[in-house]
């Protein structure tokens, strides 16, 4: 049972991953900058938790702050380059946000032994979890409460003028500003919303993992983590869910049994994926 | 003083192979409008495909190694182009991208799983030749590299703008619809320009496995980022532009791998990337205004 319960929380984590790419790419921002903003939240999580001995939740808010200020900071630039060129300056930016925590030293003794990130071995002994006495199930159990009430208020800004601005200014940017939509406060306000998102994700996630290095948040995460919204579709949130269940659960945990020949097909079946359903499983026009 | 030439120098002239890697993405870009991100791996699943020659050839000689890797680069970019771009209609920016994500997982595996994962030694040529002048020493095998890379870029450049099919690739990505009235085959024009991107990524991964002495799929990911570096610095679709920053990012990157180590080194290249997307978002020789 522990085995469903450590793949639940990898796929609630993931879904807050996707989520927050989901967000920017409504705008018609392709993002790969979400990976970087989970780190961001992983590592101030961790060490407020480890080394200034506060509780999670505050914790978590504190992750979800820092990642949605870095976002507001990286979007204020961004809006200067369109298209592709921002899918390539947010890999950067991403790159840049991995390559500063492997070069990122700060610990503390705390008793005989000394705490904190150490730049390439990573943040070891992130304990608040097992410090505490909680169980898999109740970790899965938290882990989700944030995933649902992350999925409703996004739900809530589709059905309201919010999302309204956000996808018409991802459809024709002309015609949004000619109708009086300010795309500065449009777009930076969703990099914010998303960066949040993700700080929250990178937080639950140093706690569950009690181990993070630079390794973790690389490229291919930051790939994950827009393939979750294009590949679930972008008409609602729970298109991205269906992705990250469907990549997760059943790629990569559900192919297990096929050995060797699973990473194989991983790649051969994003590939048929985008080929037969282009606009993604949930994808299409809005019912 | 020396050292910072020297570092110059050798940056430079290893710059030669990102610049083939930035024209092979600026190139696609310039044509369809759509990102490649497929490509560096192409390259190095070429120069993989070339050490295939010492199946059939025991003792093969270097240059035989790389014109293999020169064709197995093109095969694999005519592959990539049918997989990721020949079917999705075009009203979908992002399914392609994603399908180019697939397929650069995809050639990855296949290289872990054909070499077991472990690193393949690539041969070079010249390389027990070193010229010196003083203490200054320029490596044979990298002037190799080097010379190599213009002559691709030479023969590149003649064929855009002397051949009729360089024509026809300048004209579909200029004005599609108005190609296809007169006449040109866009799929066909697509086709070729992956195969030659191809042809071009194999040659520059067989040029970066003989310089560097051995080769591993953990080299995909780091020249993806360095070669999408190097196209955005040169600006979007600009081929001279690639040139040229690929010998800048080449010369920069060496440059703060002398001054701050090889564990910042790759801060610094990010941190340069951003300098050029807030004062010249256009990239060196791309329009001002930058590219949508």
């Amino acid at each position: 049972m522990d085995f469903y319960y450590g793949l639940a929380q990898t796929v609630g984590v993931h879904t807050l991953l996707g989520l927050s790419a989901y967000i920017v790419l409504l705008t018609g921002q392709v993002t790969l900058a979400q990976a970087g903003f989970f780190a961001i939240g992983a590592y101030t999580a961790g060490m407020l938790t480890v080394l200034a001995g506060w509780h999670l939740v505050p914790a978590i808010g504190a992750g979800a702050l820092t990642g949605a200020a870095t976002a507001c900071a990286v979007g204020f630039p961004a809006l200067r380059v369109k298209g592709l060129m921002l899918v390539v300056a947010t890999l950067a930016f991403g790159e840049g946000v991995r390559l500063f925590f492997f070069n990122f030293d700060y610990q503390v003794a705390k008793g005989e032994i000394k705490v904190g990130p150490v730049g390439g071995e990573g943040f070891r002994q992130i304990r608040f979890f097992q410090e505490n006495g909680w169980t898999t199930g109740e970790v899965m159990l938290f882990i989700w409460a944030f995933v649902i009430l992350v999925m409703a208020a996004l739900w809530w800004f589709d059905r309201s003028r919010y999302g309204a601005v956000l996808r018409a200014v991802g459809e024709d940017e002309v015609a949004a500003q000619s109708v009086g939509v300010n795309l500065t406060a449009v777009k930076v306000s969703a990099m914010t919303v998303g960066g949040a998102v993700a700080g929250i994700g990178g937080a639950l996630y140093a706690h569950y993992t009690t181990h993070i290095e630079h390794a973790n948040f690389n490229v291919l995460l930051a790939t994950f983590a827009i393939a979750y919204p294009i590949v679930g579709g972008l008409s609602n949130v729970f298109g991205t869910l269906a992705a990250v269940i469907f990549v997760q659960a059943f790629l990569i945990e559900g192919l297990r049994d096929l050995g060797d020949w699973r990473n194989l097909l991983f790649g051969a079946l994003i590939v048929l994926a985008m080929n037969l359903r282009p606009q993604g499983l949930f994808g299409g026009r809005r019912a | 003083m020396l050292d910072f030439l020297q570092a110059v120098s050798d940056g430079v002239l290893f710059g030669t192979t990102y610049a083939l890697i930035g024209i092979g993405f600026t190139l696609v870009f310039g044509v369809m409008h759509k990102l490649n991100l497929a490509y560096a791996a192409t390259s190095i699943g070429g120069a993989y495909a070339g050490l295939l020659i010492f199946q059939v050839w025991a003792g093969a000689p270097a240059w035989a190694v790389f014109f293999c890797a020169f064709l197995g680069g093109g095969v694999l970019g005519w592959v990539v182009y049918v997989t990721c771009f020949h079917f999705i209609p075009l009203s979908n920016p992002l399914a392609p991208l994603m399908a180019t994500v697939g397929m650069l997982l995809l050639i990855d595996e296949v290289i872990v799983h054909a070499t077991a994962g472990m690193p393949q030694n690539y041969p070079a040529m010249f390389d027990d030749v070193m010229l010196r002048a003083g203490e200054f020493t320029l490596r044979g095998d990298l002037l190799l590299v080097g010379g190599v890379s213009v002559l691709c870029m030479i023969v590149l450049l003649a064929l855009l703008y002397r051949t009729r099919l360089g024509l026809a690739t300048r004209a579909v990505s200029q004005q599609p619809v108005a190609a296809q009235l007169c006449g040109i085959r866009v799929g066909q024009v697509n086709a070729m320009t992956f195969v030659i991107t191809g042809l071009l990524g194999g040659i520059a991964g067989a040029l970066i496995g003989a310089s560097v002495g051995a080769l591993s799929p953990l080299l995909t990911a780091p020249l993806t980022v360095k070669g999408l570096i190097v196209t955005v610095i040169g600006g979007l679709g600009s081929i001279p532009g690639a040139i040229l920053a690929g010998l800048l990012v080449g010369g920069f990157e060496n440059l703060f791998q002398l001054y701050r180590g090889v564990t910042e080194r790759d801060l610094y290249v990010m941190l340069l990337l951003f300098a050029f997307l807030v004062f010249r978002p256009g990239g060196l020789l791309g329009p001002k205004g930058g590219h949508d």
